[in-house]
């Protein structure tokens, strides 16, 4: 059912950290987010996401706070600290680098 | 570290976390089921759908949670969490186990506790480490060897502005009895930039200032003591610009010294004085009047705070340089400076050695019952790793590595240690303050147990855990598997020399711990029955007191003439006797001599007392040879001396006639018997100078209430305001042996603490070798066996380790004990009276400990035995 189990080793906290670039989440709302811009690709499930989360929490890349929901119901929301954007920036380097990689791999042998 | 911050807080908030992730969890999942539900699918397929995911979420949860914590951390807690449980399912052997341990720790803790306090802690002031004490070289005439002394203030001045190593320098001397308005107490003359050397923040009001120790200064002020502003002036708000009166002299209260700064003497102090109040307040005293400007006034002490970045070799050097510069310009030779810590111990000199061997030796002993307790604990440990073989080897056979299996053995032992050290601090924290006043009076410093302390006792229990849970756990998961699982297998036979090692050393130790609280028990019996050679009963000591500012030398002295006239005046002429030193008194004075012919550098030191002729008579010490003072000796130089001098000095000739040279020649007019009359050691060589009251003597008489009145009213019609104190020799004598007494007692507390530690342990050897061999001994009683026969089973079984353990111990006792034998005033260490006290003690525990094993053995069904498994 799941299909982020191919994901590259912390590419999920990748994607997390950039979805919270542009404001704060519930974990739900994360998921779709991912789902919606992936074309239904990237289907996180609550398993990966929540220990994902509670690691960037760990980091201090992320702070979490509850509030209430579009609708009006009590949910946790996510939002990206200062050091996590700075994370964001170099984790987005090191993706591009190890994709560089993978391609040259692809494209030579 | 901020990671580790969040996973502090995590561990902390774990309760709120993990419901916040719960909750979480529940609303993800509600608003996917409400999203499913939109796109159509009925409300029981999409709840079926959200519980599909279930059996992820508690993997989930677990893996959240992973995040934050440690693993072996959770493992350790899960540990501690197993042993806690199996506590509790045996709390028998738990309490004992920690009982046995407390009291192992907690004496050793006890004493490290007094030992910190008097030998390692510093003065309680600002860096205290930076604070030192400087001595000068001396050379003892009298003893031959240098001692360490202090400075006169002349020399103190020159150091203190001519050093640069230090940053400041202060001058201090105590004062014992100060009379004041507000009740006796202890002084100290400081020098004005005493309190800002050290860095003592004042709780109310100021230090000294400079011009109030120079000696045109007009005011005299006074610094309280905090206990002295809360225990004298009920803690006065207003106590500051109050006036005292201290031997009739007025003083100002300038300031209160905080609570946690009790001074720089190891008795209390109540007030401090600038040095210059010291000839205010002995306007008689030439000694005093002249000290702070004759360089041949000595002595008081010298201490300072180092100059930054200066050592104490460095300060050393300079100071001791400075000071041979300063004799330099008099034509005379230094001997250098010493620089010493400031904990109670360290500045004593020479005298600290005796009390390093007492606390030796009281360590000694505490070690030895906490060695006990944990081969008590050891051994305890051992029956029950033996009773969970079943389950040890099921946790093996199952996979669990060895490794695992001892860690949670040994975390078992490490709860033990934890819990038992709580207890030993706790007792630390109760125990050394009352039984160290009871036995060195009231104290400047605190008796608590600070980091230091702690820190031992960690690295205590940490070596005590070692000591008794790490042999059993290895021995415990030794056997493999299969062994383990068949639970009728013989023991080990490794198992049991372990165990019988360990009875070894506990009876051992018992046994060596018994024989040293026996002596010190029989010392004080001996001291009581020792004859001191003069009579102590029923007779009386005299002390007089005079108003220091009126009476001059020669007024006292006129006093004492008048009294004896008084008494001899007396109807029916009662004995007395006067003495510059009250027998057993707890102070010596001592001269040096030589004979005529010896030259000077061969000068001998010697106790001295000087005394009336009555002191004799009233102490019914014989003259055995020549005469006593006369009358008519008065003024002239003659003297008595012991039969101990007579005897090292004039070995083959009568002393009688001969002189010795103190100053000038003296001549031995007679020879008196040995007393006990300094300490009740050995008698040393001594003699006796006729009385002329140049320092207040005592008076000796029989105490009967008809002359108590008698010299009260003659000291009242003398002077009414010379105030009378009266001792009781026989107090003298009980107080110079309380501290041995408290000794024996201490001494006797840790035997019977040993006794029933080792009892115990035997106890449980016992009761082990009759559980294992119930079989054995069934079927030995079916076959016709008699009781005394299966009971001489079990002894046998158990019984070599304990003569072993008995003689290995009577043997340590016997070369140990000759530590002892300078604190059991004279008695043999070999005393055969405690030997077999001990073995006769150790013979009763170990038959009331081994009663209800055998009489279980003999009880043994054989039916039942038989048919066990």
């Amino acid at each position: 059912m799941e299909k982020n189990s191919e994901l590259l080793p912390g590419t999920l906290d990748l994607l997390i950290l950039k979805v919270l670039v542009r404001g704060t989440m519930h974990g739900y709302g994360i998921a779709q987010r991912l789902k919606a811009i992936s074309g239904e690709v990237l289907q996180v499930g609550e398993s990966s996401l929540y220990p994902a989360l509670q690691r960037l929490l760990l980091n201090g890349w992320v702070e979490a706070e509850w509030g209430a929901s579009e609708n009006n119901r009590r949910a946790r929301f996510y939002k990206l600290t200062p050091l996590g954007r700075k994370q964001l920036g170099v984790e987005r380097q090191e993706f591009q680098r190890m994709i560089t990689a993978i391609q040259k791999v692809l494209e030579t042998a | 570290m901020n990671r580790l911050l969040r996973r502090l807080r995590y561990l902390r908030d774990r309760r709120q976390m993990e419901a916040d992730l719960a909750e979480e969890i529940r609303i993800h999942q509600a608003m996917a089921a409400r999203d499913l539900e939109r796109r159509g699918m009925t409300a029981a397929e999409a709840a079926l759908e959200g519980r599909r995911a279930m059996g992820a979420i508690a993997q989930m949860r677990e893996d959240a949670r992973g995040v934050w914590t440690w693993p072996w951390l959770e493992s350790v807690w899960q540990d501690l969490g197993y042993a806690a449980r199996s506590f509790r399912r045996q709390p028998g052997f738990a309490a004992v186990a920690i009982l046995a341990l407390a009291c192992g720790i907690g004496l050793n803790t006890s004493l490290f506790t007094v030992f910190n306090a008097v030998a390692l802690r510093p003065w309680s002031v600002r860096e205290p480490a930076r604070v030192v004490r400087v001595f000068g070289f001396v050379r003892d005439v009298v003893k031959q060897f240098d001692t360490l002394g202090g400075f006169s203030a002349v020399e103190y001045r020159y150091l203190a502005e001519h050093t640069k190593s230090m940053s400041g320098l202060f001058l201090m001397r105590g004062e014992g009895g100060l009379h004041t308005d507000v009740g006796k107490a202890r002084g100290q003359y400081v020098t004005a930039n005493y309190f800002r050397v050290l860095g003592v923040e004042m709780e109310r009001g100021r230090g000294f200032l400079a011009e109030e120790d120079r000696s045109e200064s007009p005011v005299a002020v006074a610094v309280l003591s905090y206990t002295a502003w809360q225990n004298r002036f009920a803690a006065d708000p207003a106590v500051l610009g109050r006036h005292i009166r201290i031997e009739e002299v007025p003083f100002t209260i300038v300031g209160v010294a905080p609570p946690d700064f009790g001074g720089t003497n190891p008795e209390p102090t109540d007030l401090w004085l600038p040095f210059r109040s010291m000839a205010m307040l002995n306007p008689n005293d030439s000694w005093a009047r002249a000290f702070l400007r004759d360089r041949n006034s000595c002595c008081a002490d010298v201490a300072g705070r180092l100059a930054p970045g200066i050592s104490r070799a460095q300060a050393r050097t300079e100071l001791g340089m400075l000071r041979a510069d300063f004799h330099h310009q008099f034509g005379e030779k230094s001997l250098g400076v010493v620089l010493r810590g400031t904990a109670p111990l360290q500045s004593i000199g020479r005298k600290a050695g005796n009390f390093y061997a007492v606390f030796g030796l009281m360590f000694a002993g505490v070690m030895l019952v906490l060695l006990l307790a944990c081969a008590n604990v050891g051994n305890l440990l051992l029956a029950r790793a033996a009773a969970r073989r079943r389950e040890i080897g099921v946790r093996l056979s199952l996979g669990a590595g060895r490794g695992r299996v001892v860690r949670q053995l040994f975390t078992e032992s490490l709860l033990l240690a934890g819990i038992a050290s709580a207890g030993g601090v706790f007792l630390a924290f109760v125990l050394p303050r009352p039984l160290f006043t009871r036995i060195a009076g009231v104290v400047s410093f605190p008796l608590r147990p600070d980091a230091v302390v702690l820190a031992f006792t960690l690295g205590l229990a940490a070596l005590a855990c070692v000591a008794f849970g790490l042999a059993p756990a290895l021995h415990a998961t030794r056997d493999n598997c299969s062994g383990a699982l068949k639970q009728r297998q013989a023991p080990a036979r490794g198992s049991l020399s372990l165990r019988s090692f360990l009875l070894t050393v506990q009876v051992a130790v018992s046994a060596i711990l018994l024989v040293g609280a026996g002596l010190m028990v029989r010392g004080v019996q001996h001291a009581r029955a020792l004859d001191p050679g003069f009579a102590v009963e029923g007779v009386d000591s005299l002390a007089f007191e005079f108003p220091t500012s009126a009476y001059q030398t020669t007024r006292v002295a006129g006093f004492y003439d008048n009294l004896a006239r008084g008494l001899d005046g007396l109807p029916g002429a009662l004995p007395f006797g006067f003495t510059a030193l009250d027998p057993l008194g707890n102070t010596r004075g001592y001269t040096s001599f030589r004979l005529p012919g010896q030259d000077d550098s061969r000068r001998s030191g010697i106790l001295t007392n000087t005394v009336s002729a009555g002191y004799f008579e009233i102490l019914r010490i014989p003259i055995v040879a020549g005469r006593n003072f006369e009358p008519a000796d008065s003024g002239h130089s003659v003297l008595l001396i012991n039969q101990a001098m007579a005897d090292r000095y004039f070995p083959h000739e009568s002393a009688i006639g001969k002189s010795v040279i103190i100053d000038k020649p003296q001549q031995i007019v007679g020879i008196v018997r040995n007393a006990h009359t300094w300490t009740l050691d050995d008698v040393e060589p001594a003699l006796y100078f006729p009385i002329s009251y140049g320092l207040p003597p005592r008076l000796l008489l029989s105490h009967t209430a008809a002359n108590m009145a008698a010299v009260t009213a003659l000291t009242k019609s003398l002077d009414p305001r010379v105030e009378m104190r009266e001792t009781r020799l026989s107090d003298n004598l009980d107080q110079w042996l309380s501290a041995t007494r408290i000794g024996a007692l201490i001494a006797g507390l840790l035997g019977v603490l040993a006794l029933s530690l080792a009892s115990i342990g035997v106890s449980g050897v016992f009761a082990y070798a009759v559980q294992q061999r119930t079989q054995e001994i069934g079927i030995r009683m079916a076959l016709g066996a008699r009781p005394s026969q299966v009971i001489a089973l079990v002894f046998r079984s158990a019984g070599r380790p304990l003569l072993a353990g008995l003689a290995l111990g009577l043997l340590a006792s016997v070369a140990g004990a000759a530590l002892l034998r300078q604190y059991i005033f004279g008695l043999s260490h070999l005393d055969p009276v405690t030997y077999v006290a001990v073995l006769g003690t150790l013979a009763m525990a170990g038959m009331a400990a081994t009663w209800l094993p055998a009489r279980r053995a003999v009880r043994v069904d054989p039916i039942e035995a038989l048919r066990q498994d």
